[in-house]
């Protein structure tokens, strides 16, 4: 038999003046279980906890119930109290006699009987309460950051700078990501290389930091603070350690595809770095355009590397490594255009996205930063720029605003003006949109002191007219029809989910919303963690996103993984789902509700009538399980339990609520 | 039953299942507020709305509640992030399905409360605890025993 | 039909005689007219007594819940014994490697009652289909009359009655031909809370709580179910209105998006209690609240009880 003890707080008078206190604790001590029951004027004092002390060690008792203020004000002082005279602290129970009775209710008669029923139900939960421990959990004090743009970069950083080792894993042959591409950056007008480079050399010669460029991430096992992933680092056919980057091997190279850093506006080299201030300064041999692996000829970089570092027999290297916690920064793609055939985009050389305008402005460009037609290489006198191609549309591109291309088009007119002051820019636009501090100022200039010519309207077709491109639109504020001569035309292209993100989520356990973005755990509070522990999210991989909010939310992201790593061990909460297998049928229907991954499918065997049988049952994963029971009512049969909230629980509390 | 006094009118036994980290905290705020609502109601804390098993509101009617409340954070709000989500496909189907068989829709509500609804949680508890008066006791899922 | 019968036998002798199965699960003919009843054959020399006929009704894929076979086991199913193999594999309960399916088209099978209903059970020998119509032998000589007239009322609202999963089918596709399967429940949602109260309540009255409507379900596959389970004792055991109602409430919520509609649970009911209206109502509103799903056949969409969405309809008053 249980033997219950039951404490009624008078709260003062807060309880005590609407609640008949003896006639409660007289009730409660008539319960089924209920040994001792006592009331005291302030139970969470000092004298009141030491009263429970003694009454637990008196009265044998091994469990209690406080009959007092919200659970969510005390019920962590009293299992505080719990464990200080010897009981586990699951064995206390809270009935909630203040919030949700003598506060809310005036007759007393009526309070009172209430009150009873809610120690009943905490009686009858506390006689099914069980001991609970919370399990440790190590924790692999090493990072794995994914991406290595400015986001990936930066996160790898501030984890390396608290001492923590990481691995920085980059598809590409070089760090850098999109923001290497940028020419200048708003709303301050410095040059993007001259604050990425620094960042990504940094990276590179961070002694707690490894960089696996030209890697992808094969595969994520484990759990918070214990993740497994295997990491496949292609084949660069370069040798990172003998090669120097002396640059011969791409000045002989006779094959020539494009450019992918260049947005195709350039020719590279079937041996190349992606651009000059790579890191590492090491190229790759991309194997698909290099005729020594297609055709079994040439050979002249192998023959004129004075280092003899190019190497065609290398391999792909796959390694397996761990990781206490995950930073995903995996960036963003631009919206493929072909369902906006009316800005003849890939019709007309000069309709280019904002990212290939970006490229012509960059002086290690393309061009050299000289910004001339890519028709006929001369100067362009008018440009129209568009906003929303993509974003902010229902039907054909994406719903969200795309965020970053107000600001940089105004970016764009300005260093398309500083070139070519006697030129004209036009902007058609839905809505500017500058909330971030200096945009609005930054923007501003672009209309007073460029005079960019902001057109409230759409642009609804561009079509090549003799060697210009004519632009038709509507200025909404005026209602006239518009048509613009234009030389060059610029659209800000919609920003978009890697279109790898949903394999990537599913190999990290994550989730994506609608538009294949990371989800963040809350939208308000956990912008920077993932659902599943231990995966933490940077840039524009979890939403639209610019510089400073990139860098903002991976120093966050790093800070959040930062402190997980200098954990020895993680306690997890002990009040998790468990899985009684006896009666678990293996349907899996908790593994789809759960909203954090806790739950795989494991085999186990057992006996039947002599035969040995394999069959599936689901296993929760205490690491990761919050304890929702969502999948508790997935269970048909009652087979996944959550502990401190069991069925046999809550059942008995309604029986015992009713009574 | 001990709501139902033996003699006297007829008061119902609402049962609120609510969840720990919206409802409940916003019962805990009508109680700070010190907003009344009728002692009919009585409170069952549940980490969530999508730990609130069919089982245990059926339970609830055939034990002699008169009615049965879930509450949870609002659709987009969970702590859990989805868990109302599947909670509100689950009740929305029990709903209709009681509909179906003769309970009166009054009997099983679903609400979103927030922590920051005091108010609204002291006014979704009276307004349930007289539209359930107005019906009457629950005589047909209730045991007869 | 009889060409059917035949092509089941062959398939039996082939499979069990080739070793490719270690058992067949088929039909056998009892000793009375109406009488068709699972066989599992394991030599086969015996499959020559297995027959297609039209009282084949029984769904024989829940059996393989009880076995643990070595090799493969062979059956027969009809088109919505095919849905419920569907949701079998599904809930993780049968191997796909472990069975060998031969599909059956089946435009509808025949309800004994309704046989009996018409008097034609009288001295009744044996039943035959031909084509469109029934034969029945008698020892005076037989009788026609056209089969539609006689088939269970789930066969006449069946939307599959070619097996939508199988590895080989005997026979050839049946065209499909069914009544409106929300008739009923439509009809029930128009009426008044207290009428639906009533017909339900006078429904139930007789429930015997035999669970056959949960044993023959093909959805309800648990290795222990609620209703037997002890601690907690989710159903009482006394012979009360509550908790029969909690029993039907809860048998029909948890098939909800899940149920194949395959009607086996009115068909096996002793009492006629329309247990399939029950189901069908949580179909009916899951199709319009959700969108089309059909249980069995919608093998790439997730159970709709499993997934959400965020604009999904709200629940709150």
């Amino acid at each position: 038999m249980k033997r219950i003890g039951v404490f009624v707080c008078w709260c003062g008078t807060n309880i005590a003046n609407t609640v008949n206190i003896e006639a409660v604790t007289e009730a409660a001590g008539k319960m089924p279980g209920v040994v001792y029951a006592g009331n005291y004027k302030y139970m969470c004092s000092e004298i009141g906890q030491s009263k429970i002390k003694s009454a637990i060690i008196r009265e044998k008792l091994d469990r209690f119930v406080v009959a007092s203020c919200s659970p969510r004000m005390h019920e962590s002082t009293f299992r505080k109290t719990a464990a200080a005279a010897g009981l586990n602290p699951y064995l206390v129970e809270i009935a909630n006699i203040r919030e949700h009775c003598s506060w809310v209710h005036k007759n007393k008669g009526e309070a009172t009987a209430k009150a009873i029923a809610l120690i009943r139900a905490a009686v009858a939960k506390a006689a099914r309460d069980k001991e609970l421990w919370a399990t440790q959990i190590p924790v692999e004090h090493r990072a794995l950051v994914i991406g290595g743009g400015i986001g990936g970069i930066q996160a790898a950083l501030d984890i390396a700078d608290a001492g923590f080792e990481v691995d920085l894993v980059e598809r590409t042959p070089s760090i850098g990501g999109h923001m290497a591409q940028l020419d200048k950056t708003f709303p301050t007008l410095d040059c993007s290389a001259c604050i990425l480079t620094p960042k990504m050399g940094e990276a590179a010669s961070h002694p707690k930091i490894t960089l696996y460029t030209y890697s992808e991430v094969e595969k994520v096992d484990g759990y918070v603070g214990n993740f497994e992933a295997t990491i496949r680092k292609k084949a660069r056919s370069v040798d990172l350690e003998k090669c120097t980057g002396c640059g011969i091997c791409w000045e002989k190279c006779p094959s020539r595809v494009k450019s992918e850093f260049d947005e195709a506006l350039s020719m590279r080299k079937a041996i190349y770095i992606p651009f000059p201030q790579a890191v590492p300064n090491v190229p790759v041999i991309d194997r698909a355009s290099c005729r020594w692996f297609t055709r079994e000829k040439c050979g002249i970089c192998r023959k004129t590397c004075p280092a003899g570092a190019v190497n065609f027999d290398q391999e792909d290297e796959v390694l397996q490594k761990k990781y206490g916690a995950i930073v995903v920064a995996t960036g963003f793609d631009v919206l493929d255009l072909d369902d906006f055939g009316e800005y003849s985009y890939g019709k007309h050389p000069d309709v280019l996205t904002s990212l290939e305008f970006e490229r012509i402005l960059n002086s290690s460009g393309p061009t050299g930063g000289r910004l001339l037609r890519p028709s006929n290489q001369s100067p362009p006198k008018n440009v129209v720029f568009i906003q929303c191609v993509g974003s902010r549309d229902k039907s054909r591109g994406k719903p969200y605003c795309s965020k970053i291309c107000c600001m940089y088009s105004a970016k764009h007119v300005i260093l398309f003006k500083e070139k070519y002051p006697e030129a004209q820019a036009y902007v058609f636009y839905i809505d500017i949109r500058t909330a971030g501090k200096d945009f609005e100022e930054f923007h501003r200039r672009a209309v007073e002191e460029y005079g960019a010519l902001y057109l409230k309207g759409s642009a609804g077709k561009v079509f090549p007219d003799g060697d210009k491109l004519l632009v038709k639109g509507v200025d909404s504020l005026s209602g006239h029809a518009l048509e613009i001569e234009a030389d060059m035309v610029v659209l800000a292209t919609a920003i978009k989910a890697k279109s790898d993100a949903p394999q990537l989520a599913r190999l990290l356990g994550i989730s994506t919303d609608t538009h294949a973005f990371f989800m963040e755990a809350h939208p308000k509070l956990r912008p920077v963690e993932a659902h599943t522990a231990g995966i933490f999210l940077a840039g524009a991989c979890q939403g639209p996103k610019d510089i400073p909010e990139t860098v903002s939310q991976a120093s966050g992201a790093a800070a959040k993984a930062i402190v997980l790593l200098s954990k020895e061990n993680l306690l997890s909460d002990p009040c998790v789902s468990e899985v009684n297998e006896s009666l678990c049928t293996g349907c899996l229907a908790c593994i789809k509700v759960c909203p954090y991954s806790a739950i795989t499918e494991k085999t186990i065997e057992e006996k039947i009538h002599g035969k040995a049988l394999q069959r599936r049952v689901a296993e929760v994963n205490v690491a990761l399980c919050q304890g929702c029971g969502s999948c508790t009512v997935s269970c048909r049969p009652g087979a996944v339990n959550l502990k401190g909230f069991t069925n046999e629980q809550i059942m008995a509390e309604v029986d015992a609520i009713c009574l | 039953m001990s709501v139902n006094l033996k003699q006297g009118p007829f008061e119902p036994l609402i049962i609120a299942f609510c969840c720990n980290w919206c409802s409940y905290a916003g019962g805990d705020l009508a109680g700070t507020g010190r907003m009344t609502y009728p002692a009919n109601v009585r409170v069952i804390r549940v980490p969530c709305s999508s730990c609130v098993s069919s089982n245990f509101i059926l339970r609830a009617f055939q034990r002699g509640a008169d009615g049965v409340v879930v509450a949870g954070c609002h659709p987009g709000d969970c702590h859990y992030t989805s868990g109302n989500y599947f909670a509100r496909r689950r009740f929305l189907l029990l709903q209709r399905f009681l509909e179906f068989l003769g309970m009166e829709p009054e009997r099983f509500q679903v609400h979103w409360i927030s922590a920051s609804e005091g108010n609204r949680f002291a006014a979704v508890m009276t307004e349930t605890t007289e539209k359930i008066r107005a019906l009457g006791p629950n005589r047909k899922l209730r045991d007869t025993r | 039909m009889k060409q059917l019968s035949e092509r089941i036998k062959e398939a039996a002798f082939g499979s069990l005689s080739s070793g490719q199965v270690e058992m067949v699960i088929g039909w056998q003919k009892g000793p009375l007219w109406w009488q068709s009843f699972p066989a599992f054959i394991t030599d086969p020399g015996e499959t020559a007594s297995l027959i297609w006929d039209p009282f084949s009704v029984s769904n024989l894929n829940k059996y393989l819940l009880n076995e643990v076979p070595k090799k493969k086991i062979a059956l027969f199913l009809k088109g919505c014994d095919a849905l419920g193999f569907n949701q079998l594999l599904r809930d993780g309960r049968v191997e796909r490697e472990k069975v060998l399916l031969f599909g059956i088209p089946c435009d509808g099978l025949v309800d004994p009652a309704r046989v009996e209903a018409t008097g034609l059970s009288k001295g009744l020998l044996q039943v035959k289909k031909e084509r469109e119509e029934l034969v029945f032998y008698y020892k005076e000589g037989q009788r026609k009359a056209p089969a539609r007239d006689f088939y269970y009322s789930k066969c006449l609202s069946c939307r599959y009655p070619n097996p939508v999963t199988c590895d080989e089918m005997l026979g050839e596709a049946v065209p499909c031909q069914p009544l409106e399967r929300f008739a009923n429940v439509s009809k029930l949602e128009a009426a008044s809370l207290e009428e639906r109260f009533t017909y339900w309540s006078r429904h139930f009255s007789r429930c015997i709580r035999c669970f056959a409507c949960r044993n023959v379900c093909p959805a309800c596959s648990c290795r222990e179910c609620i209703f037997d389970i002890a601690e907690p004792r989710w159903l009482g055991k006394a012979k009360e209105s509550g908790e029969t109602l909690f029993y039907h409430i809860t048998r029909a919520y948890h098939v909800a998006g899940r149920c194949v509609d395959c009607g086996e649970c009115a068909r096996i009911c002793p009492l006629g209690i329309p247990l399939a209206e029950l189901n069908r109502k949580f179909i009916k509103d899951i199709n319009e609240l959700y969108g089309e799903y059909d249980a069995g056949a919608d093998l790439d969409k997730e159970a709709p009880l499993l997934t959400f969405k965020s604009d999904d309809p709200d629940v709150s008053a």
